[in-house]
């Protein structure tokens, strides 16, 4: 089967407070959403993916802005898809906060729904989001995952991904860690010769790094490299 | 000339005391292999003289080319020459390997390396270690085996040669061509005039170094100093003749409590509550 993909690659200025996308049976739709100065406050985004169909979503969010960012993905017929990648960087006193569900509502649909983010200073992060699968959808397979690094002491996070299942054939996995910086991680590469401040660094960018690998703009790609090398 | 200084050591972890008096000396071109029953403190005395937080040393001195180690940070003593292999290598996600190596390398320089310089040193080095290139690209220890690990430890030696390596259980998990490669690699370092503060539990790659010292810790002490043939009879008798002989009742594997660890509990915040009440 060929399948033909459409390419969204949104700097967020032009990403609407909401948005529904359709995504065609046997089509990829990707979504890369890059924000790097400004965030509008609120922003809510439907994904209705049909037969077959796959959604590919990406959002790197590395503002200072405070967000309320809801993702909703209906998996509304057989083996749709979804995978969905969140890099997110939050300094001052900012407050961000991201929902991301997934409905799986049809046979052999399957999602993975994965947030990594770094607060920084005293900001707020908050991943939270449902999975859920309908009674019916067998063969389905589900993973969440959440992952915060509390970068300074007076920054916090909460992550809360839940899992709702109604069908008993179905694989359905989450992950959750909230924590300061590895302090094993530190020593390894302090032993080593880096300075704690390089080390910090380096880990920092192991984690907001890999979400560059589902974006496809080359020039999106080298600004989220020199914002990321900025930030530590 | 370099000489690693140990005088009366104590170390806690988590308030209990597994270094008790520790007094040790390894020089330049020396190689100090260190034995003792699991959990009497080998580790630990590695880890306290590379400076790991998770050790409080609470009296003693450490000396290193006549500087006063105690007082220096992890990465100052890296730079200062004094290298640890450890027994289990973090597995750094989302670090590559190649872009961690050139950051070790260049924080002992005062101007860093050309791109060229760095890619010659590190194709050199994966050469010697008979590690395929590729590795350089794979981020650092993640999803490597037990003895990619043990052997990507060795590779930073020879990277940072350093002019004292301490290898904490380096020839476990290794297979015998593994076992080789590592052997020659420390053989160089010994070649070049580096100490190495060597523990093992097998004569293999004993055999193959060639120690010049050997020491026993436990309890928490050094119990006896000797040549090559004493771990050659801790090889072969074990640590029981040591209670007959100079009368150290060898005290059961020291319960240090474990961190706290959750397993399979979803957003919770054991990770940060610990670190605040330190």
């Amino acid at each position: 089967m060929t399948r033909s993909e459409k390419n969204y690659s949104l700097y967020v200025d032009a990403l609407p407070e909401t948005l529904t996308l359709d995504v065609p049976a046997g089509e990829t739709y990707r979504l890369n959403i890059a924000a790097f100065e400004k965030l509008k406050e609120k922003i809510n985004i439907v994904v209705n993916v049909h037969q077959d169909a796959r959604f590919l979503g990406a959002f790197a969010d590395f503002t200072d802005k405070p967000v309320s960012f809801y993702l909703t993905v209906n998996l509304l017929e057989d083996g749709s898809e979804c995978d969905w990648h969140l890099s997110c960087l939050s300094k001052g006193r900012g407050k961000k906060y991201f929902e991301t569900s997934v409905n799986h509502l049809a046979l052999h649909t399957n999602a993975l729904m994965s947030n990594y983010g770094i607060a920084k200073d005293e900001s707020k992060m908050t991943f939270t989001g449902v999975s859920s699968i309908e009674q019916g959808a067998h063969k389905a397979k589900t993973r969440q995952e959440a992952k915060i690094i509390v970068f300074d002491p007076q920054a916090d996070g909460i992550c809360s991904p839940d899992l709702k299942i109604s069908d008993n054939d179905v694989v359905a996995t989450h992950a959750a860690v909230i924590g300061r910086l590895n302090q094993d991680h530190l020593f390894y590469l302090e032993s080593r010769g880096l300075s704690e401040k390089d080390a910090k660094r380096l880990i920092a960018l192991g984690y907001l790094k890999p979400v560059e690998d589902y974006f496809t703009d080359k020039e999106v790609i080298a600004k989220m490299d020199r914002v990321i090398e900025e930030g530590f | 000339m370099s000489s690693l200084i140990i005088k009366n050591l104590h170390a806690n972890v988590n308030d209990v005391e597994i270094l008790k008096g520790v007094n040790l000396e390894v020089k330049e071109g020396e190689t100090l292999c260190l034995l003792g029953p699991n959990g009497h403190g080998k580790s630990t005395l590695l880890a306290v003289i590379m400076g790991n937080p998770h050790y409080e040393v609470t009296e003693g001195e450490i000396y290193f080319d006549g500087k006063d180690v105690l007082a220096m940070s992890p990465d100052q003593r890296s730079q200062a020459g004094i290298f640890l292999a450890m027994q289990y290598p973090a597995e750094i996600p989302g670090l590559n390997s190649a872009d961690f190596y050139k950051a070790a390398l260049n924080s002992r320089r005062e101007k860093p390396m050309t791109l060229f310089q760095f890619y010659s040193t590190l194709q050199n080095a994966y050469q010697k270690m008979d590690i395929p290139f590729e590795m350089s690209k794979r981020n650092l220890n993640e999803g490597f085996s037990g003895g990619e690990k043990k052997r990507n430890e060795i590779l930073q030696m020879e990277l940072l040669q350093p002019s004292i390596a301490m290898l904490d259980e380096i020839d476990s998990g290794l297979d015998v061509d593994a076992m080789n490669i590592v052997a020659e690699s420390i053989k160089r370092a010994q070649q070049r005039g580096a100490g190495l503060l060597v523990i093992s539990h097998y004569a293999r790659l004993l055999d193959m170094i060639k120690p010049t010292k050997t020491a026993v810790l436990i309890n928490g002490r050094i119990a006896v100093e000797g040549g090559p043939e004493l771990y050659e009879k801790v090889d072969k008798q074990g640590y029981e003749w040591i209670k007959a002989e100079l009368g150290i009742n060898v005290e059961k594997e020291v319960d240090a409590p474990m961190n706290r660890v959750s397993i399979g509990a979803c957003a919770t915040r054991v990770g940060i509550e610990n670190n605040d009440k330190k």
